[in-house]
């Protein structure tokens, strides 16, 4: 048997639910208790008095980490590339931004660090400026030991000019301190009844065609595997009998496990956000995706 | 903590002297999930019973500080954390009847990430909400 995942959650799977039916402590012992092992999170979100905790907050997530005995994997952070509405920043301004959140995530013990960046068109293409903010971070990274990644989320396909500039990018460098991040929401292959707190409507799928998946073929994933660091485990509703309702896990497994995948999955919960709902979601999602890599690995498929 | 919908019950107030009040206040919480620099709002409508109060001339009040939206749109230092509260604040002359009002917000949030044209998101919310005291 090859290597196997790490399971993870990220605390955005919490969103609305957080800061009203649930505390810091309260996601740790959520996500400590389907059995994962890594904590991911939102910088400005989870990190009270971003960008500057006090040492009261970073005693408390010290603790919070030990006593739970969760890693910390990836920290979510932005890159506000339309400032004001006025005007963008400026290259040395962004760069300021992305090394700022470097150092918070090393100081909170994270490996690796998904920034935001602002992007210029429907299909998702990044400001030109991202490589800059990059390349003037890359020994900073290095010297923290934290890993950049850009996610690859939907409407963007992995064939596409986004991930090939990525990937130029890293072999133009040749660093190791930017990889890629895949967010699963790209193999969605069935509609979405609800984004978030949004219920879709007519509306809203017309403008977001996205939201019907843009149903990636998960054999593509081997393509890339070799630059990607970090996988966002994206789903939107798990039914009773452990059944997705919008992503197809079984080939996405399969082909993540024939890639030699094995990084983090880190669960991402994306759907209708009523009170609780989210934390049952997350333990769905961990009984499914453990079932299928206990059957992959006992017969590939 | 917070209530788990954007508009709060707590807060729903009017201001200013009782007898002649100057607008009605209606905290959130921040429309968003993550904490977000102030200039990435570009204000808030606010409709109470049908009577829309248009985003221009709304201030904004987090911790100790009131913003216009032109001093909000250029304020990117200063964030709103993701639990904490922040206050629509609307000028009604005399305020609002106690009693239970329809209220709907839409907050207009920027992404960076989001296409230019679409890059200012209504993110909208409706309740029934109280005033206690006139």
């Amino acid at each position: 048997m090859a290597g196997s995942f790490k399971y993870g959650v990220s605390a955005y799977s919490y969103t609305d639910d957080y800061g009203s039916v649930m505390t810091l402590e309260d996601a740790f012992d959520h996500i400590a208790d389907t059995g994962a092992t890594g904590i991911e999170i939102l910088g400005e979100g989870q990190v009270e008095g971003y960008p500057n905790p006090s040492s009261a907050f970073l005693d408390r997530w010290f603790g919070l980490v030990d006593k739970y005995k969760l890693e910390p994997t990836n920290m979510c952070s932005w890159v506000d590339m339309r400032i004001t509405l006025q005007r963008n920043l400026t290259v040395e301004e962004g760069a300021a931004e992305l090394e700022r959140d470097l150092r918070l995530a090393h100081q909170l013990g994270f490996k690796f660090l998904r920034p935001k960046f602002g992007v210029t068109s429907h299909d998702l293409i990044p400001e030109t400026q991202w490589e800059a903010y990059v390349e003037r971070n890359l020994d900073t990274a290095e010297k923290l030991g934290v890993i950049i990644c850009p996610e690859i989320h939907a409407p963007t396909p992995i064939k596409h000019v986004v991930v090939d500039g990525y990937i130029n990018f890293i072999e133009r460098t040749g660093t190791k301190n930017f990889g890629l991040m895949v967010d699963t929401g790209i193999f969605q292959n069935k509609p979405l009844t609800h984004w978030g707190s949004h219920q879709i409507n007519e509306e809203a799928r017309k403008h977001m065609e996205f939201l019907n998946g843009i149903a990636v073929n998960p054999e593509e994933f081997l393509d890339i595997a070799r630059y990607v660091v970090f996988i966002q485990a994206k789903f939107h509703d798990i039914d009773e009998n452990l059944e997705d309702q919008n992503i197809p896990w079984r080939p996405v497994i399969s082909a993540l496990k024939r890639a030699g995948y094995t990084g983090w999955l880190s669960s991402e919960y994306e759907g209708w956000r009523a009170p609780w709902r989210s934390i049952d979601q997350v333990r769905r999602q961990h009984a499914l995706l453990r079932k299928l890599e206990a059957e992959y690995d006992a017969q590939p498929w | 903590m917070l209530e788990h919908q954007l508009i709060q019950s707590t807060g729903f107030r009017n201001f200013g002297p009782v007898g002649a009040r100057e607008g009605f206040a209606v905290r959130i919480r921040v429309p968003n999930y993550h904490g977000t620099r102030l200039s990435h709002f570009d204000g808030f409508d606010v409709t109470v019973d049908g009577e829309l109060f248009p985003f221009e001339a709304n201030r904004f009040g987090i911790r100790d500080e009131v913003y216009t939206l032109e001093e909000m749109r250029e304020e990117t230092e200063a964030r709103w954390g993701l639990t904490e509260w922040g206050e629509i604040l609307v000028d009604k002359p005399g305020g609002l009847e106690p009693g239970v009002h329809k209220v709907e917000v839409k907050a207009r949030i920027r992404y960076s990430y989001f296409p230019p044209d679409v890059h200012i998101f209504p993110m909208q919310a409706e309740r029934f909400a109280t005033i206690c005291v006139a």
